[in-house]
């Protein structure tokens, strides 16, 4: 019974997101639609952690598996892959690294910046 | 009579089970990202799909009622960010440039290698969100026109290889605070890197985390200008 009333709130938050994403003059994920969703909905308190959190922990602990089929779609466009293989895992090695290093020193620059400023208040 | 039996749902969706458990248990044996159970699933099926001669086709029957659950996962992301939300507020300006900052560096990175690499378009399309959580990438690479599966492989790829390194970048990069540590492991690798920022402490364990919405969502935003 608890178990059906959370999938139908987080069933119901996704179904929500792809009315909303039909609906807009962009494309938008109607995944990331839904995530909204129930984000505002527990800030405001309509909706409550205990509502979602049996279904929604089962799904985050269990995410990786969601991906097997679409993971295992690679034997479809192997093709695609096969010849680059060495260009593509240099641009998720290189890029990985660039992002690290990019995102990490942008905080500790905004951090030093409102620390500054901070002491001048 | 392999090709009539297979064609069932239960097949695909037996085949991903009893393989995704496999590669849990393996896992937790070997203690190291490398291990990823994810891979080591895919790489079961795959293999068993060619050594008996099995149609994909008959695979995504079953697999289908696997992926329908992607969006349901990705939106208890929500769930996540609001646990997290008390330290989300109280760095909210560094989560936000800093996300922003990386989520731009990492999508302007792979179309200038792409283009270095003389790399057709469709590859480009496919690893543009290839730094955020595998449900929220799929959905730009399918908005981009790219092929998921090549999002999935680089998605994966790049987590582990976040997740294996961030130590060692933390170090070699001088990141002396926890914050911007745990923000830069979560914007370039996602969920799989953030499995490893949780391991170095609960600071960069939750801003990782928190990395893992915001990222996806700025990523989002930004593709659709080049869409």
């Amino acid at each position: 019974m608890e178990i059906i009333k959370q999938l139908l709130l987080i069933l119901g938050a996704c179904f929500a997101g792809e009315v909303i994403s039909a609906l807009l003059p962009i494309t938008f994920p109607s995944s990331v639609i839904a995530m909204i969703l129930l984000f505002v909905l527990l800030l405001s308190g309509a909706l409550k952690e205990a509502n979602i959190n049996k279904v929604g922990d089962f799904l985050l602990q269990n995410m990786s598996i969601f991906f097997l089929p679409s993971a295992i779609g690679i034997l479809e466009h192997w093709g695609v892959i096969s010849g680059v293989l060495v260009q593509f895992l240099l641009i998720c090695l290189i890029t990985t690294l660039i992002t690290f290093a990019a995102t990490a020193y942008t905080v500790m620059f905004v951090q030093k910046l409102m620390n500054r400023g901070g002491r001048h208040d | 009579m392999i090709n009539a039996l297979t064609a069932s749902p239960l097949f695909g969706l037996l085949l991903c089970f009893g393989t995704y458990l496999i590669g849990v248990k393996i896992q937790q044996k070997l203690k190291t990202p490398l291990a990823n159970p994810l891979i080591i699933a895919a790489a079961l099926c795959i293999a068993l799909l060619l050594a008996l001669d099995i149609p994909l086709e008959n695979f995504k029957v079953g697999g289908q009622y696997i992926t329908l659950f992607l969006g349901p996962a990705t939106a208890s992301l929500a769930l996540s960010i609001y646990r997290q939300f008390s330290v989300l507020k109280k760095n909210l300006i560094p989560v936000i440039v800093g996300t922003a900052v990386g989520s731009a560096v990492s999508m302007s990175s792979v179309l200038l290698l792409c283009k270095l690499f003389r790399l057709e378009e469709i590859m480009a399309k496919s690893l543009l969100a290839k730094s955020v959580t595998t449900a929220i990438a799929i959905e730009i690479t399918a908005q981009q026109g790219g092929l998921p599966s090549i999002t999935v492989a680089a998605v994966v790829i790049t987590g582990i290889m976040g997740a294996v390194l961030s130590p060692y970048l933390i170090k070699m990069l001088r990141i002396s605070d926890r914050v911007a540590a745990g923000l830069a492991i979560g914007t370039a690798s996602h969920a799989l890197g953030t499995t490893k920022a949780l391991q170095i402490g609960d600071i960069e364990g939750a801003m990782s985390s928190i990395a893992i919405g915001v990222a996806g969502f700025i990523t989002v935003i930004f593709a659709m200008f080049l869409g």
